[in-house]
């Protein structure tokens, strides 16, 4: 018997040991209040570093749902995250637009861009996608670097940290909770995309394209629809990011950063939530405990990712199991 | 499978674990540099250099008394990489922190170092998008681009120059150059006759090339990379164009003498001070090469002169209070450097230009007297 394709699920293979929604929000709770006691419990390093994280966990979330959900293997996702930071780089620069103002206007501008990118690969699968995504990586990034408005390669400075109801985001401890809520959100909507109407049409999409547009389902509006959640969550977290750090330059966005989500999703299990937010959490913050070992850290990560992909090719978090 | 991967955990763990815990009797100073990524050559150089000046200032005495020690944050010349590692440093207790090579992942750490006043020396990144973002505990010890400027005038003047052509590849880099020359070049009341925009990889220069001769400008001024102008320089030779060249220090490069060839000849170059040029840096020089097996690296003579001024700066406040740190960097007048003396503007930046300018000689650079 021909095996199914995996349904996303928020707790994946642990539901067989969560069975009950008690356990599930016992669990749930406990997570989050270590989350929320985190950054007063530790020092200001940690708080940055798993700010980092957490920022991984949003871009891997979105990159899921394109890869994980919808089967499309993308190659440029950084592009999405460069779109997001520096249209709150330029309008609130040059145009002396609210953060708030500017945030929209990141999602409306990521959502044009993948429509852009998703309309002409539609035909494509596989490795031809990945090859035309990555060129689409490197169009936005070496956009950016050439235009005066991008400024250039040195990048925009000085972009204002928000301010939420006369509050001031501006400490770390600030960003940190910004991300910390961004990524539960990113949780919630992924969870229930996946068992929306259209989490199960990008799942038979995956599956088998022609068999699901057999069924009535409009391929194209699917897939667009894959490219465009996936834009807007890179988008948001592009544009925090941008408020964070108060700089953006194009090295943020190379292939090495698209290479970095897309492995967070694989590490952690495609199509798999708790995997993604896993995986972020070990590859950012892998080579960050790794810092006192000097300069072999980057090829002891390796080793430890060669490690786990060899032992678990389908990612840390553990399959469903079959019934 | 399950012990192995235990055993590795724990290993990793003990590895983090194992850092060496800080004595009370020693002062630790941060290095951020890249010693991971595509610069990583260059931020080893500079991380080098730092130990090798704690190294002489241990065996002098120290610093209050104290011995130094260094700890490395990697900020491999990304910007979140970049905060990362200065948050470490910052959170590990570090007196002061010399370091900042990549300008983009530099400046969104200067917040962080801010925030934690810890005094700053930057040795090697100098753009002067810096400047405005500095919140008062960082110096930048090399010159920025309004230096090279400066000193681009200087030498045109001081050799008779009245008009010049200008030509950038429209990157960040070579435009501000480019920009600012023409500014100064014209608010001086001389001419420039050519401003062009080459892209980088350009085969033929032709086009810009005729453009040029017929004008037939007293000097050229290449603001961009080597690669390229080494190609324009032999170009510009071929078709008999008998003035001044010049290049930016982007393009200081011994690469150059192998693309550009004889046309390389009496070319001149406007450089930060390496240790090849700097008479003061010959003992360095060897001191380096005997601890490390390699030659120093562009950013070494500053980032030895960084850690210098740090521990003077701390010995003369007679405190690691941050406070007092900055405010005897800002007044300072620093001379036992190898790269010329280091005193600081209101603004932070060094408060002369450090650039040399250099001659084309049989094949090589050479410190040109004018």
């Amino acid at each position: 018997m021909a095996q199914l394709p995996e349904r996303p699920s928020a707790w994946g293979g642990l539901s067989a040991i969560l069975d009950t929604p008690t356990k599930q929000w016992t669990v749930t709770a406990v997570l989050l209040a270590a989350m929320v006691a985190l950054p007063f419990v530790t020092d200001g390093y940690i708080t940055v570093i798993v700010t980092h994280a957490l920022l991984y966990v949003v871009l891997a979330l979105g990159l899921n749902i394109v890869v994980g959900y919808a089967g499309l293997l993308d190659l440029g996702f950084a592009a999405f995250f460069a779109v997001g930071a520096y249209t709150v780089g330029i309008t609130t620069q040059y145009f002396g637009l609210n953060f708030w103002l500017a945030l929209p206007l990141a999602v409306v501008f990521a959502s044009i861009a993948g429509i852009i990118i998703g309309t002409p690969t539609l035909r494509l699968r596989s490795d031809y996608l990945a090859i035309v995504t990555l060129g689409f990586g490197e169009i936005v990034r070496l956009t950016a670097r050439n235009l005066r408005e991008t400024g250039g390669a040195s990048g925009i400075r000085g972009i204002e940290s928000p301010w939420i109801f006369g509050y001031h985001v501006q400490s770390n401890i600030d960003f940190y909770f910004v991300f910390l809520i961004l990524a539960v959100l990113g949780i919630i909507v992924s969870v229930r995309l996946a068992n929306s109407r259209l989490g199960r049409a990008w799942l038979y999409v995956r599956h088998d394209e022609d068999a699901a547009e057999a069924m009535g389902i409009d391929r194209v509006r699917v897939k667009l629809a894959a490219y465009v959640v996936g834009a807007i969550y890179g988008s948001i977290g592009g544009a925090f990011f941008a408020a964070n750090l108060g700089a953006i330059s194009p090295e943020s966005f190379s292939f090495r950063q698209s290479v970095e989500i897309l492995m967070v999703v694989i590490l952690g299990g495609i199509g798999k939530i708790p995997g993604v937010v896993l995986g972020a959490f070990i590859v950012i913050l892998a080579p960050e405990f790794l810092r006192g070992v000097g300069d072999l850290r980057y090829f002891i990560f390796a080793v430890g990712l060669l490690l786990i992909m060899l032992f678990r090719p389908s990612g840390i978090w553990p399959a469903r199991s079959k019934r | 499978m399950r012990t192995v991967l235990k055993t590795a955990a724990g290993l990793a763990l003990a590895l983090a674990l194992g850092a060496p815990a800080i004595a009370q009797d020693t002062l630790t100073i941060g290095i951020m540099v890249p010693t991971t990524g595509s610069e990583a050559t260059y931020g080893q150089d500079m991380a080098n250099a730092v130990n090798l000046a704690i190294g002489e200032i241990n065996a002098a005495g120290g610093v209050l008394g104290k011995q130094l020690t260094s700890t490395i944050g990697d900020d491999g010349c990304d910007a979140q990489l970049a905060v990362n590692a200065a948050s470490k440093l910052a959170a590990s207790g570090v007196v002061g922190v010399v370091g900042g090579y990549c300008s983009g992942a530099t400046i969104p750490t200067l917040k962080i170092y801010g925030d934690a006043n810890i005094p700053l020396i930057i040795p090697a990144a100098n753009s002067t998008k810096l400047i405005p973002e500095n919140p008062g505990n960082a110096f930048m010890i090399n010159s920025t681009g309004n230096d090279q400027v400066k000193k681009a005038i200087e030498y045109f003047n001081a050799k008779g120059v009245k008009s010049i052509a200008i030509i950038n590849q429209g990157d960040a880099y070579s435009q501000d150059l480019a920009d600012l020359s023409k500014k100064e070049w014209e608010a001086a009341g001389n001419t420039v006759t050519n401003f062009e925009v080459t892209n980088k990889g350009e085969q033929d220069y032709s086009a810009v090339v005729t453009s040029i001769t017929s004008a037939n400008p007293d000097a050229v001024f290449w603001t961009a990379y080597y690669a390229d102008g080494g190609l324009l320089i032999r170009q510009l030779r071929e078709r008999g164009y008998a003035g001044l060249i010049a290049v930016g220090d982007g393009s200081n490069s011994p690469e150059l003498f192998k693309i550009a060839g004889p046309a390389a000849e009496g070319v001149i170059a406007f450089s930060n001070p390496t240790a090849e040029f700097l008479p003061e840096a010959k003992a360095f020089a060897e001191a380096y090469q005997a601890q490390f097996g390699a030659a120093p690296g562009p950013y070494s003579t500053l980032s030895y002169d960084a850690m210098k001024l740090l521990a003077w700066g701390i010995n003369t406040a007679g405190t690691t209070d941050a406070a007092k740190v900055i405010e005897t960097l800002q007044g300072a007048n620093f001379t036992e450097t190898i790269s010329g003396p280091i005193s600081f503007t209101p603004e932070k930046t060094l408060a002369r230009s450090n650039f040399v300018v250099l001659e084309g000689k049989g094949g090589a650079w050479t410190l040109a007297q004018f």
